[in-house]
């Protein structure tokens, strides 16, 4: 009763205290049964994306591309994506797969496009093996924006290079070793890849099983690899690349490949076109470096040994420009239907160039806000300098979530590689839920 | 006479019995924080000033003195990343990027105040030799020098309580002496199998004034594993390691 008005006085802080330290235990509290193993798992992410495309109506991509469309300055468009993945466990096997559902909406219409990304089975009997049947996606090659070892993959998007890619159906193998000693590691991946009209048709001719394989190797902290593919629905060709730290800090990496009697359509500028047939070496050299600010430097230079030259592209513009010419004077769409499908073919491709400079700086934590990170990526025609500038912004504070904002600028003279692209500059805002 | 030569012998003898042995105390604060090869599930808890919070839960296997391989359970925008330490090459696996990636000790894969190197962390005598080892009322404090330059700390100055020969207290430095961080070892437990270690692990940095991370430990125990496992091509497939 003597303290009772120090009772009185006290106790709200002693109940702030206690509560303090139940919500101190709270919060420290770890208990891992909670995540044992399920023998069934899914997850994924919803993605609600919006693009504005501003286009360069004087770019020959773009007038090819809508010579027969009322012309447009800019393009607004929505896409709401559900990737889900999930994973079902018995014994030595999983069953695992990957799907990705797009529906998109802007001033032209509405569009849908449902894939399956990934489903295959995979049976373990042992660390050292493992063998795979079904669609599976094989990243080979150690370059961040181009790999030239990348013989069983569909092309990466340099300007979003982790982005996730449908595979192929294949069946593949992996086999493990670790001699020990200055050779840390051998892998041995063996790859068949069937074609024909209904599995696989975008890698290549029908009627054919493509063999591949890649061994690596991890020797005095090198990563090497070595890589084959044999020829079937494409050209033979074979690469290797490699990775390592010079120190801690500061990596190089570099991809080599070359394609044998790789067949190339080449255009004049009156649209004859000249199939040359030779061997295609692509090269890349590459480096990461980190400061002690945690800025990430990524530059790299590829030569792409199966693109176009500086004059080859320049011809190919005036080769449009001529057929839509003659749309014009004569109504005739016969040399823009060859354009067009040229367009289609190893001239569309986005980077259809001989040589590229990468250059990505991304800053951790920028602002001094945490989780923040700023970015600015820059891809360059080293011949005729035209260029495409994409600064970044990207937030993952919010658990789970993700808000990315981009604004791309495409920059170039008339006749060179990205001043004749259809976009000018995007406009690009998403936020992606992860469950 | 004998009196006399015994003090003698006794004053002579003190000296080195009285020297510390701090490689030896580094040795028992590697198995005693660890066995050897091992599993476990940690939580990283990364609490911003403002009192919000990000966790991150992670399934760890370690092999001999320089083998790790931590895969992330949660949050779901981070499951199925795996990374993978062999000596001081680090690499990161990320399911949608679809191949490892190399990464460096100094950056964090989960942008907390723990980095790789403490998240993927080796014994200590893998990467530090003692410099000085200095006894305290109820510590040894142990000089730390790294041994190469691709550690992540040039010096650590470690607290090692002289009872139980487990870290009380680290810190990091770089070597131009500048602190980068304090590493608080608490919580006592005893995970079974003999093995009794801090279950807590609090961190803070000058660096990042108000932010704190945090790491806990549990379901540590002795495990084995093939040297097939801490390899670039297993690593999308660590998860069906869990039991």
């Amino acid at each position: 009763m003597k303290h009772g008005w120090r009772t009185r006085l006290f106790w709200p802080l002693v109940l702030l205290a206690s509560a303090a330290g139940a919500r101190a235990a709270e919060e420290f509290s770890f208990d891992s049964s909670e995540f044992e193993r399920k023998s069934f798992e899914i997850g994924g992410y919803a993605q609600l994306k919006q693009e504005d495309f501003f286009f360069n109506s004087g770019a020959a991509f773009y007038q090819l591309n809508n010579f027969d469309q009322p012309q447009r300055e800019r393009l607004d468009r929505t896409t709401a994506t559900l990737q889900i993945a999930g994973k079902l466990r018995h014994g030595i096997g999983t069953f695992d797969f990957r799907t990705n559902s797009d529906q998109a909406w802007d001033q032209l219409g509405h569009y849908y496009d449902n894939k399956v990304f990934e489903a295959a089975l995979s049976i373990r009997p042992d660390p050292g093996l493992t063998v795979e049947a079904g669609k599976r996606v094989l990243r080979w090659g150690k370059g961040y924006a181009w790999n030239p070892i990348g013989f069983v993959e569909r092309p990466k998007d340099p300007n979003d290079p982790q982005l996730a890619r449908e595979g192929f159906v294949m069946v593949d193998g992996d086999l493990i070793f670790n001699p020990g000693g200055d050779l840390q590691t051998v892998a041995f991946t063996p790859v068949l890849l069937p074609v024909n009209e209904d599995i696989n048709s975008e890698f290549g001719a029908s009627g054919h099983w493509n063999p591949a394989a890649k061994l690596y190797l991890l020797y005095r902290g090198t990563d090497i690899d070595f890589a084959w593919q044999g020829k079937g629905s494409r050209p033979a060709r074979y690469g290797m690349d490699f990775s390592t730290n010079i120190v801690s800090n500061f990596e190089i990496h570099g991809e080599w490949a070359r394609i044998l009697k790789f067949q190339k359509p080449v255009v004049d500028s009156g649209g004859q076109v000249i199939t040359e047939t030779g061997d295609a070496t692509s090269t890349l050299l590459g480096l990461r470096y980190l400061t002690a600010s945690d800025t990430t430097y990524i530059a790299e230079y590829y030569r792409n040994g199966t693109g176009y030259s500086e004059e080859e592209l320049r011809q190919f513009y005036e080769f449009i420009g001529a057929a839509l010419a003659q749309l014009g004077q004569t109504g005739s769409t016969a040399l823009l239907q060859k354009a067009l499908s040229l367009s289609q073919g190893s001239y569309g491709r986005p980077y259809a160039g001989e040589d590229y400079v990468y250059l990505r700086v991304q800053q951790k934590d920028g602002l001094g806000i945490v989780y923040f990170q700023p970015a600015i990526t820059a891809i360059v025609n080293w011949w005729d300098r035209s260029y495409q500038v994409t600064p970044e912004l990207l937030y993952t504070g919010v658990k789970n979530l993700d808000l990315r904002f981009r604004l791309s600028f495409l920059r170039g003279d008339a006749s060179t590689d990205f001043g004749e692209k259809p976009n000018a500059q995007k406009l690009e805002f998403y936020a992606r839920y992860y469950f | 006479m004998k009196k006399l030569l015994g003090l003698m012998l006794c004053l002579l003898a003190l000296p080195a019995a009285a020297a510390l042995d701090g490689n030896q105390i580094l040795q028992k604060v590697d198995r005693n924080l660890e066995p050897e090869s091992y599993e476990a599930y940690r939580k990283l808890i990364d609490i911003q000033p403002d009192g919000t919070k990000k966790e991150y839960v992670l399934y760890t296997i370690k092999k001999g003195r320089d083998k790790v391989v931590a895969l992330f359970l949660l949050p779901a925008s981070d499951k199925g990343r795996a990374t993978l330490r062999l000596e001081d090459n680090m690499w990161l696996y990320m399911p949608d990027v679809g191949r490892p990636i190399r990464i460096t000790s100094l950056q964090s894969v989960t942008g907390s105040i723990f980095n790789n190197a403490d998240i993927l962390r080796i014994d200590y005598t893998a990467e530090y030799n003692v410099e000085t080892a200095e006894e305290q009322k109820s510590a040894y404090l142990l000089s730390l020098k790294a041994k190469t330059g691709e550690v992540a700390y040039d010096k650590l100055k470690m607290w090692v309580d002289k009872q139980l020969l487990l870290p009380v207290t680290i810190e990091a430095y770089a070597a131009s002496g500048l602190l980068l961080k304090t590493l608080r070892f608490k919580d006592i437990k005893d995970f079974g199998g003999g093995i009794k270690r801090p279950a807590t692990i609090e961190t803070d940095s000058p660096l990042y004034k108000g932010y704190k991370s945090v790491m806990l430990w549990s379901g540590l125990k002795k495990a084995s594993f093939s040297d097939e496992i801490f390899t670039l091509n297993y690593l999308p497939r660590v998860q069906e390691l869990r039991k």
